[in-house]
């Protein structure tokens, strides 16, 4: 799974929970007598794996350098996690907020232009019946097979011919195409979005594309705001085409950017990037995405309740 | 920990490892193809008339370049020709940088007018008569006796002159004087000293190397191999490559590391990853073969060694020896797409060949200076860092730079080749195996790949 | 992929059939239908299938430093076919296929029906700790991995010398594993999602009367709910098998620890990188690329028709 997601097409997998959950009318949900402490415990017992490494990343961005290499692990030494901060935030002249700037732009542009592109064209292969509909989509689906690599190549090379490369816009470019965005919009328009509501409207005498902006799209926000959620996240994270695409250290993603400052380090800089630094912007970078999801956990308990309800 | 590419040696090589980068070898346009002669676009002589006139226009320059803070050396070129206007370019670190001035050749625009090109890279740019030819430019008539011959022979072929000199990294050996006298061994300046101190070394002391051999290092292997007087590389300038890894003197340098290698005598960490690192200021190796650029390399990753360390001329296979190879280092080439080749020229001689910038360049951004007038500078060779114990480590880089043999040459695909060292030579020296065995495959596979690109193989 | 979410099969549901000599108010449709595709459709065309195209076309090529340029037809498809370096890749690529896989998607699927069958207390912080790893990027997932590994300074090391053992060799013999594991680690709570939201999609009457009858929670999981996910553990499947095949990351990043470990073609996507970024080959590269993109097709296709006609006879 490692790269797939990494495409904005197969990255919004995890959005068909939610939207299925949502968009399904049918719900429920037992008393919360079967409770087992002896199965919690268990499930306790296997969490330090998912969080040993997040653990450990805390610690160490408490390091120095020195202490790093020289300290047990998984417990912590001196606390040096400001000093490491302001290393993070003044190195090669404050270029950690350039990347992080850099990361949000992204970020947000691709998963806002590609939640609304998947949205508005999921709604027509739901809602349309129209010549080559069916085609259309059924080339959409395919594509989600194909494999970075095979794109990845020839889009630089003709990124290169129109000079595009070691652009903004070559990354945020491709990140536009959300295939599954569109699979995930054509289900859940086909559940959200009642037609007779739509018939309704058109008795009434609205245009189509009006009836699409005034009716339907406040019906589909809670699936455009999973498309763009998730889109969000596997741009925030993407390595392989910044890696390809740019060249200049002032428009990388933090993605990008932290694995040169860890091969700077490594090739020992002189001092001017520590391995110290890479593990603190590490953690840093991390922690946007990490309230986001906490902040998106209600976003799916509201989801997946309000389907609970219904049942 | 996170190199992007397998090719860290280039990286090293200019720079004394000031700035490390991914050196993601973007190489995805091969140069154009035009085929035949490998001469450059050449040059018609310029006359004094024609350099003052180019010098007095109002010109726009474009310098790439990955040398931290040149703009130091290009302000000076500034407020020298005050019309010309350069703008400095940091496209990327070697390879990368490489891949984008492809790309920018094919398209037909977006070339720089000077681009800094690392020696052994130079003639995959004559392939497509990429670099222009200097030597008829102002200023260059002179030049050769300024450099060590085999400094001038990296950058010239025949008559033509394809790029200015900035740095380079003729070998030598930096060792923990603490740990050599603990063990009981003296600095050795023969292999065969070398070898039994590596295992006096190792009986005294289980959890520290003499050296350590890099897997992934073939910049270092090359570089003891040009050393032992080898020529395992030639490029004819046109269409046919000569490629002899199995000869004598290359095969008697891979048959003594073997020796090393199988008998646990030497550790075989790959370099420049955060393990080699620690190992280096840990003491787990003792010693580290490398070129002139190491020693300000290691002051700023070792600090907790300082007054430890020495520098030595590189081990010899003959006592009395002196002979040397040259690992790393860079110069500035006119690209031959150009619209100003005359001011271009002057830019990559001005900044590398006149006195303060080329000191500063020395002594500021710590460059090992080419210029046999810097190499001969008492306010660079009298240089007493306390990291090396007060000693004159310059002075001994210098003596290396003068013994440095005459007669290399590279392949015009040398990017290919040491990612292939990685590939074959490496397992074979991680697994303390057949490394002689490796040599040869090693050098099969140079020639497939020479073939299969439609090169004539000798 | 159409069939592997049941209700993506149904037909759109627009109101009227198509017909010839359409009214001007299904015409009207019809064009807003089109504007409303178009722009994806653009976006799509310029990004996916112009590239796609164009790396078909150059697969059929060869470009020679000296030569230059010369139309081969499916030569290089026929060198990659005895490429030993493309083929052991693909091979490595299917070990970690058939191994990691499993452990990934079973894990993530009993902690899903322990999640939705309430057994657990806590359950949003577990689902939470689960997920979290998701939401960090591969690039630091790997870098952490790489300390914890470290032969030196790495805990795990630590502890074992401490406890006088030998050291893991996490970044040499059991390379393939480390990476195993960086990727189960990363993925288990993505997929784990998936499966939880199908498993609250069930319509609880599907089997509130067999725990009625006394029928085990265990019982229930087995029979009724992994049953009525059957699509969502099979849209997780194929992701797998993208995702297996694709592998790139991982060993990209770890190769700089360990370059005799992880060589130029260790994975088929690494290879396909290396022959265009390092050896200038993009025509090879091409072939490469899409050799593997057809193996993944054609894998993913098994797994779906395997999952049908199981579904048939059930």
């Amino acid at each position: 799974m490692s790269t797939a997601p990494t495409t904005a097409g197969t990255a919004t997998g995890a959005a068909a929970a939610p939207l299925a959950a949502a968009a399904s009318t049918r719900r429920r949900r037992g008393s919360t007598d079967r409770r087992s402490p002896l199965l919690t415990v268990l499930v306790i017992l296997v969490l330090p794996y998912f969080l040993l490494p997040l653990y450990w990343l805390v610690v160490a961005s408490t390091k120095d350098n020195g202490q790093l290499f020289s300290t047990f692990g998984l417990w912590f030494d001196q606390i040096n996690l400001v000093s490491n901060l302001q290393q993070v935030f003044t190195a090669q002249g404050g270029i950690f907020w350039t990347w992080i700037g850099n990361t949000l732009l992204y970020s947000v542009v691709s998963a806002v232009g590609a939640a609304f592109l998947a949205t508005a064209a999921g709604y027509a292969f739901a809602k349309y019946t129209f010549p080559a509909g069916t085609a259309l989509f059924s080339v959409v689906l395919g594509s989600i097979m194909v494999p970075t690599t095979a794109l990845a190549i020839p889009t630089y090379l003709l990124f290169a011919g129109v000079n595009l490369t070691d652009t903004r816009w070559s990354v945020v470019l491709p990140s536009l195409v959300s295939p599954f965005g569109v699979y995930l919009m054509r289900v859940y328009a086909a559940d959200a979005v009642d037609t007779q509501l739509l018939e309704a409207a058109r008795v009434d005498g609205a245009g189509e594309l009006r009836i699409f902006f005034s009716v339907a799209l406040r019906l589909l926000a809670p699936g455009f705001i999973t498309v763009l959620l998730f889109t969000l996240v596997a741009t925030w994270n993407n390595y392989f085409l910044p890696l390809i695409m740019l060249s200049t250290p002032e428009k990388y993603p933090l993605t990008v950017g932290l694995a040169q400052w860890q091969s700077a380090a490594a090739a020992g800089s002189g001092g001017q990037v520590l391995f110290s630094s890479v593990i603190t912007g590490s953690l840093v970078s991390i922690v946007p995405l990490v309230v986001a999801f906490l902040y998106l956990q209600k976003y799916w308990q509201a989801g997946l309740s309000t389907g609970g309800v219904k049942g | 920990m996170f190199e992007i590419a397998s090719t860290p040696l280039s990286r090293r090589a200019a720079l004394a490892g000031l700035f490390g980068v991914s050196a993601l070898g973007l190489a995805a346009c091969a140069g154009s193809n035009s085929g035949g002669g490998g001469n450059g676009a050449s040059a018609t002589p310029v006359s004094s008339d024609d350099f003052a006139k180019a010098m007095d226009t109002d010109t726009e320059l474009t310098f790439w370049t990955w040398v931290p803070d040149i703009q130091k050396e290009v302000d000076l070129f500034q407020a020298k020709y005050p019309k010309v206007k350069v703008k400095v370019v940091n496209a990327g670190q070697g390879l990368d940088q490489y891949t984008a001035l492809r790309t920018a050749l094919k398209a037909g625009k977006g070339a720089p007018d000077v681009c800094q090109i690392e020696y052994q890279y130079i003639s995959s740019f004559l392939i497509g008569k990429n670099l222009l030819d200097l030597s008829g430019m102002n200023g260059f008539g002179d030049l050769e006796s300024q450099y060590p011959e085999w400094v001038w022979n990296q950058v010239a072929r025949d008559a033509a002159v394809y790029a200015v000199p900035q740095d380079t990294g003729p070998m030598g050996m930096l060792y923990r004087d603490d740990l050599l006298k603990a063990a009981g061994v003296q600095a050795p300046t023969t292999w065969d000293e070398f070898a039994t101190a590596a295992q006096t070394y190792r009986t005294a002391s289980t959890n520290s190397y003499l050296t350590d051999l890099p897997p992934n290092q073939a910049g270092q292997m090359i570089g003891f191999m040009w050393a032992n007087g080898a020529k395992p590389f030639a490029y004819d300038g046109d269409k046919t490559v000569t490629v002899d890894l199995t000869g004598t003197e290359a095969k008697q340098v891979v048959e003594f590391w073997q020796g090393l290698v199988q008998k646990d005598l030497v550790a075989v960490d790959p370099d420049f990853t955060d393990q080699w690192y620690q190992g280096l200021s840990a003491g787990t190796y003792a010693s580290w073969l490398t070129a002139a650029w190491g020693p300000v390399f290691l002051q700023g990753t070792a600090k907790n060694t300082s007054g430890n360390w020495r520098a030595a001329q590189l081990p010899q296979f003959t006592a009395g020896g002196k002979a040397t190879g040259n690992w790393g280092g860079s110069t500035d080439a006119v690209i031959s797409t150009t619209k100003n080749p005359v001011a271009a020229a002057e830019l990559a001689r001005w900044i590398n060949v006149e006195r303060e910038p080329a000191m500063k360049l020395a002594t500021e951004q710590f460059l090992f200076p080419p210029l046999n007038s810097v190499l001969q500078d008492s306010s660079f060779v009298g240089q007493t860092p306390e990291f090396y114990g007060g000693q004159k480590v310059n002075e001994v880089f210098v003596e290396a730079s003068q013994n440095v043999n005459t007669d290399f040459e590279w392949l015009p695909f040398m990017d290919t080749v040491y990612s292939s060292y990685t590939d074959v030579m490496g397992p074979a020296i991680t697994n303390r195996g057949d490394m002689v065995g490796a040599l040869a495959q090693w050098e099969t596979k140079i020639k497939d790949f020479a073939t299969s690109q439609g090169f004539t193989v000798k | 992929m159409t069939t592997s979410v049941r209700t993506a099969a149904a037909p759109a549901g627009s109101p009227a059939p198509r017909r010839r000599g359409a009214s001007p108010a299904l015409r009207r449709q019809h064009r807003a239908a089109y504007l409303l595709v178009l722009p994806f459709m653009v976006v799509f065309t310029a990004m996916l299938v112009v590239p796609l195209g164009y790396a078909a076309y150059l697969s059929l090529y060869r470009e020679q430093l000296i030569g230059g340029v010369s139309f081969v037809g499916v030569q290089n498809y026929v060198d990659a076919l005895s490429d030993p370096a493309f083929l052991s890749g693909l091979v490595r690529v299917a070990l970690f296929l058939v191994v990691q896989v499993p452990i990934m998607l079973g894990v993530a699927l009993v902690i899903a029906l322990l999640l939705d069958s309430g057994v657990l207390y806590a359950q949003r912080f577990i689902r939470l700790a689960v997920f979290l790893p998701y939401a960090v990027p591969g690039v630091v997932a790997t870098l952490m991995w790489g300390y914890l590994y470290g032969p030196d300074f790495g805990p795990f090391a630590q502890m074992a010398t401490g406890l006088g053992l030998p050291k893991p060799p996490f970044l040499s013999s059991w390379m393939l594993g480390s990476i195993m594991n960086i990727v189960t680690w990363s993925f288990v709570g993505y997929n784990m999602i998936i499966m939880f939201a199908a498993l609250r999609g069930i319509p609880t009457e599907l089997y509130e009367a067999a725990r009625v009858d006394g029928a085990s929670e265990l019982r229930i999981a087995w029979s009724v709910k992994i049953p009525a996910i059957r699509s969502a553990i099979l849209l997780t499947l194929i992701f797998s098998v993208i995702g297996s095949f694709q592998l790139f990351n991982e060993p990209q990043l770890l190769r700089t620890l360990a370059p005799s470990v992880i060589d130029t073609a260790y994975t088929p996507n690494l290879y396909a990188y290396n022959l265009a970024f390092t050896n200038q080959n993009v025509n090879y590269s091409a072939a490469v690329a899409f050799l593997l993109a057809l193996v993944i097709a054609v894998l993913s296709y098994v797994v779906q028709l395997s999952a049908q006609r199981k579904e048939r006879r059930s």
